[in-house]
């Protein structure tokens, strides 16, 4: 199962419950448990997009953790983070983004939510490449970052005040494109293509938050 | 909310995600990943600058998951930068940097139950390894959790606030007067 022909609402249901339940159950077991269900639902999405990244993203965290803390303590919490960290790499390798406007949209909340999360991953490649620009035009202006604290602090302002300054620029350019498309608070938009949500999901997302709830409930008693 | 102010938001938070290739370009021990917020806020208000703190954790999640439980910092950004643009410390460096240093002191303080409870004190490399610094020198484990928080936090919100009130002041006065509280946080209103 890679996870890509499921609901919006269904992936982020499983990548929030299986964190919930590494910290509300007992550990290490059921940390243990449920980084096992994080790691395999990572490999399905193949070893370069979901398993090294889980991986590797986790292992500084475990060298840490031995670095100030005991063995039980270490695993409790490693077990716990890498469940986390293999949980959201699923997600990100997983969730396309304009399934989950479309899926917003279907059920009639606020678009906004949706656009504003859509429209900073896309924005964020975009500002990194022209950050990428601006260090390099600097640099063939003489620019020099290195040496002293105070020289390293000038080159910083030299390179992330245009960035600041351009991405302000595209605000209007932004607001005129979403002003065109009709984006206006209030406005009930018609999905183009709303992903198919069956009941048997709608079912496994309810039976995650009651799973969640329930283990709380024992954790407390 | 404006279709500006709409806008403004992913933009702010990409500047907040964007700007570690700046960081990397200078070789300095600094995150700027609260940049957007503080801005956004000095621009437009507090529930601008919440909605972008709230937007760059989400998004920074996606890249690294053990983002999320530090979202609350920034919302505590947000309403320290609101506080700070109602008092126009953003009108010279003089008020700008000790208001960033006021925020690293609150930003570790909230940062620290969070990065201890959580994640045992292992956030990043570079805090684990201040961390780990401050438990040799013979800390509790959750005062060696603050020293770590409190030493990357401490300067780099002050260079953030630096930075802000740099782009604040640059901004020409006809676009900076299209954002609600940008002439107000520089004390030019």
């Amino acid at each position: 199962m890679t996870g890509r022909r499921l609901h919006p609402f269904t992936l982020l249901a499983i990548a929030g419950a299986l964190p919930a339940l590494a910290w509300i159950l007992p550990a290490p077991a059921g940390g243990a448990c449920t980084a096992a269900v994080a790691l395999v639902l990572t490999a399905s999405r193949g070893l370069r997009r979901g398993l090294w990244p889980a991986v590797l993203t986790a292992a500084p965290f475990w060298v840490f953790l031995r670095l100030l803390h005991d063995v039980p303590t270490t695993i409790a919490i490693g077990l716990r983070i890498t469940t986390m960290v293999a949980s959201f790499v699923w997600l990100a390798a997983t969730l396309a983004p304009d399934r989950l406007v479309e899926a917003t949209v279907a059920r009639g909340w606020s678009v906004t939510a949706a656009y504003l999360f859509a429209a900073t991953i896309t924005a964020v490649p975009m500002l990194r490449g022209r950050a990428r620009r601006i260090v390099e035009a600097q640099r063939c202006r003489g620019l020099s970052p290195r040496g002293s604290l105070g020289n390293r602090l000038r080159a910083l302002r030299a390179l992330a005040l245009p960035l600041v300054l351009s991405a302000l620029h595209d605000v209007d350019e932004r607001a005129l494109a979403l002003e065109t498309r009709g984006m206006v608070s209030g406005a009930r938009r018609t999905p183009l293509a709303p992903p198919p949500d069956s009941a048997v999901e709608r079912a496994a997302r309810w039976a995650l938050l009651v799973a969640c709830v329930a283990a709380l409930i024992w954790r407390l008693k | 909310m404006s279709i500006r102010v709409l806008a403004l938001i992913p933009v702010a938070a990409a500047i907040s995600l964007a700007l570690s290739a700046a960081v990397d370009a200078v070789a300095l021990p600094l995150f700027l990943d609260t940049t957007g917020t503080i801005l956004a806020t000095a621009l437009a208000g507090p529930g601008v600058g919440i909605a972008t703190g709230v937007v760059t954790s989400a998004v920074n999640t996606l890249r690294n998951p053990t983002f999320w439980p530090f979202v609350v910092v920034q919302i505590i950004v947000a309403l320290y930068a609101w506080a700070a643009a109602r008092a126009g410390l953003f009108r010279s460096f003089r008020t700008a940097v000790p208001a960033g240093l006021g925020l690293g002191v609150i930003a570790s303080v909230t940062s620290t139950p969070i990065s201890y409870l959580v994640f045992g004190c292992t956030t990043t490399g570079g805090i684990a390894l201040t961390t780990a610094l401050g438990k040799a020198l013979g800390l509790p484990p959750l005062g060696a959790c603050f020293f770590g928080s409190f030493v990357s936090d401490f300067g780099d919100k002050a260079v953030t606030f630096a930075l802000v009130t740099s782009v604040l002041h640059a901004l020409p006065r006809r676009t900076a007067a299209r954002f609600p509280w940008a002439l107000r946080a520089i004390g030019a209103a």
